[in-house]
């Protein structure tokens, strides 16, 4: 009992994490048909910045706001400089995106080095509850991450801003005859879905060893998420992260950790390959 | 420039094959660990300059040839002689299998295209790596230590070609033959059916053409090539670890491939001797800032280059035959590219 209780909540946590970093990515990918290959270096610009403001003694919740100000403006310049020249080839947003990537982490390893660098968590204390005990910052990032998911929902689907960006999406030329700016939605978008994985990387920062690669490692299974889940609506993320971080947790408890990456990676192009809208693109078509 | 393309070709060709003249030892293996570069770069500037799809885990045939190579020539695979020839045939026939059948599997009926198609192989190209740390027959982690060199000959009558003044010469050759090999199939019908499917593969299937067929043989082709490439890497370094599946390389030869360019098989070689041996000698004077440079210089290439800097060079002009075909498929993408605007 005790066992089946700690992976369910090791599988929620995991599904939550990637949820959290996949948010900012289905928005990009599924509303502009951006591949943004830099997201995990937006991620991981979010975490250094954790590491830098730390050393300034910058109380938790203020350094979350301006990780997410910061990787947002970040993305606000890169978006000018380089995307806009190129959202109608869409192959060669991966390949931008990817030389993007590359030289934001050879910065980041310029100023900081090579090394780990290491986050401290606000809080730590273990909480007991039932008959185990689970790390509290743990909680706090699934919390988060729910928080972050639904805001962002209720921004897209609930606020005008959201009703001009999906109508831009829907159809560009009719959006732009209708009177909206067509290059404020884009700018705005993308700097808010690169502004999500900084802060996603400042809210995992204090989880993880903070290591100029640490952004790769998400970036797979995230964007495999991202896939399966489907790329018509952002609702794609969650069913996404839920099947990819749900059978990982799962396999990972059964087997080993490599072994679950293996299979569930496997399985997860074998889907893309069955039903290449995802598995939420019957309902929408 | 490209009136004396074929000329700068031939000249180009000529110069390597006299390199072993001016070049001493050292540099000699260095070149030819160059064109091994080159030969991979090749394979991919195929498949993604013809057949437009964008490979993101090329490393992947490469690896698997290399592992070929390594295990063969040691023995390792049962049933198989320990012999350069069947090394060398594994690793052809191997990476082209994986390579055909992961095409026909993405290919058929509903497939997946563009992006989808990168990320996939992406994710296959990890999968890979992470296979081969784990499996520990084939050295995990550490890979395959003391490949042995090529041996030539039969039975007692062998010669081992440890002195790059001798390897140099069969680099030279498979990068030639590769080149020629992969030039004929993109100056032949097929080549032109390749790009038709390229510039718009629901046209060409409803003209009749097996569409994922045509995909498929090319990705095999090209997963051929690369495997090649692979095996010649493994000889050179006499090692094999399970990097060289993976992530890095198969990005490294996107930027070789994209900054020489993609639609001209011999830019993409050049592209990939040139950024090697750039990254020699500037890695050691600009240190970390070599990358960031590079990753610049990619975005550059890609956003504002996309044909890639030598392409216009070395692009020979289709024979004559094909030319009809070809005015059709240019004025389609003229129309095409009005019709996005």
């Amino acid at each position: 009992m005790e066992m089946t209780l700690l992976i369910g909540l090791d599988a929620a946590s995991y599904i939550l994490t990637l949820l959290l970093v996949c948010i900012g990515l289905v928005i990009i990918f599924g509303m502009m048909k951006v591949v943004n290959l830099a997201h995990g270096e937006f991620f991981l610009l979010g975490a250094y910045a954790v590491v830098l403001l730390q050393q300034y003694a910058v109380p938790f919740p203020v350094i979350l706001v301006i990780a997410f100000a910061f990787v947002a403006l970040v993305g606000l310049i890169i978006e000018e400089l380089v995307i806009r020249r190129i959202y109608h080839r869409f192959l060669d947003t991966i390949l931008a995106t990817w030389g993007i990537s590359l030289a934001l982490k050879q910065l980041v390893i310029v100023l900081f080095g090579p090394g780990s660098q290491q986050a401290t968590a606000p809080f730590s204390e273990p909480i007991a509850m039932f008959d185990i005990t689970y790390s509290s910052y743990r909680l706090f990032v699934m919390g988060m991450a729910i928080v972050i998911t639904v805001a962002t929902f209720l921004i897209l689907f609930r606020t005008r801003l959201g009703l001009t960006a999906r109508g831009v999406i829907a159809n560009r030329q009719m959006a732009s005859c209708l009177g909206v700016n067509t290059r404020r939605v884009d700018r705005v978008t993308f700097a808010f879905g690169s502004g999500l994985a900084g802060l996603a990387g400042a809210i995992m920062a204090p989880l993880m060893s903070v290591d100029p690669q640490m952004g790769v490692g998400f970036l797979v299974p995230a964007f495999l998420s991202v896939l399966v889940g489907g790329t018509a609506s952002p609702l794609g993320a969650l069913w996404g992260a839920g099947i990819i971080g749900g059978s990982n947790s799962v396999a990972a408890a059964i087997w080993t950790p490599v072994v679950a990456q293996i299979v569930v990676f496997s399985l997860a192009i074998v889907v893309i390959r069955l039903l290449p809208d995802g598995v939420t693109g019957r309902w929408k078509r | 420039m490209s009136r004396y393309s074929r000329q700068l070709t031939v000249l180009f060709w000529i110069a390597l094959a006299g390199a072993p003249l001016f070049l001493d030892g050292w540099n000699l293996s260095l070149l030819s660990q160059l064109m091994i570069y080159g030969i991979f770069a090749m394979s991919l500037a195929f498949i993604w300059g013809q057949g437009g799809l964008l490979c993101f885990g090329q490393s992947l045939f490469f690896g698997i040839g290399a592992y070929a190579m390594a295990l063969t020539t040691k023995g390792m695979i049962p049933g198989i002689p320990a012999m350069t020839l069947a090394g060398l045939v594994l690793a052809v026939i191997l990476p082209a299998l994986a390579a055909g059948l992961l095409g026909l599997a993405l290919f058929k009926g509903r497939g997946l295209h563009g992006a989808f198609f990168g990320i996939v192989t992406l994710s296959a190209a990890v999968i890979a790596e992470r296979l081969a740390i784990n499996w520990s027959y084939i050295g995990g982690f550490n890979g395959i230590l003391d490949v042995p060199p090529l041996r030539l000959g039969w039975g007692s009558w062998q010669i081992e070609l440890y002195d790059p003044l001798f390897f140099f010469p069969v680099v030279l050759a498979a990068a030639f033959a590769a080149f020629l090999m992969l030039l004929g199939l993109e100056r032949s019908a097929f080549g032109t059916v390749l790009r038709g499917i390229r510039d718009n593969d629901k046209r060409a299937a409803f003209l009749g053409f097996e569409t994922a067929e045509y995909k498929a043989a090319a990705f095999a082709v090209s997963g051929a090539v690369a495997g090649l490439a692979g095996a010649l890497f493994a000889v050179q370094f006499a090692f094999v670890s399970p990097a060289i599946l993976g992530f890095a390389l198969a990005t490294e030869v996107l930027i070789w491939v994209a900054i020489g360019g993609k639609t001209v098989l011999l830019a993409a070689f050049i592209g990939a001797l040139a950024v090697k041996s750039i990254e020699n000698v500037l890695s050691d004077t600009l240190g970390q800032y070599w990358l960031l440079v590079l990753g610049l210089l990619f975005v550059v290439a890609v956003v504002l280059l996309p044909r890639g800097l030598l392409a216009p060079f070395f692009n020979i002009p289709l024979p004559r035959a094909l030319r009809g075909a070809e005015d059709m498929l240019a004025f389609n993408r003229t129309i095409e590219g009005q019709n996005h605007e």
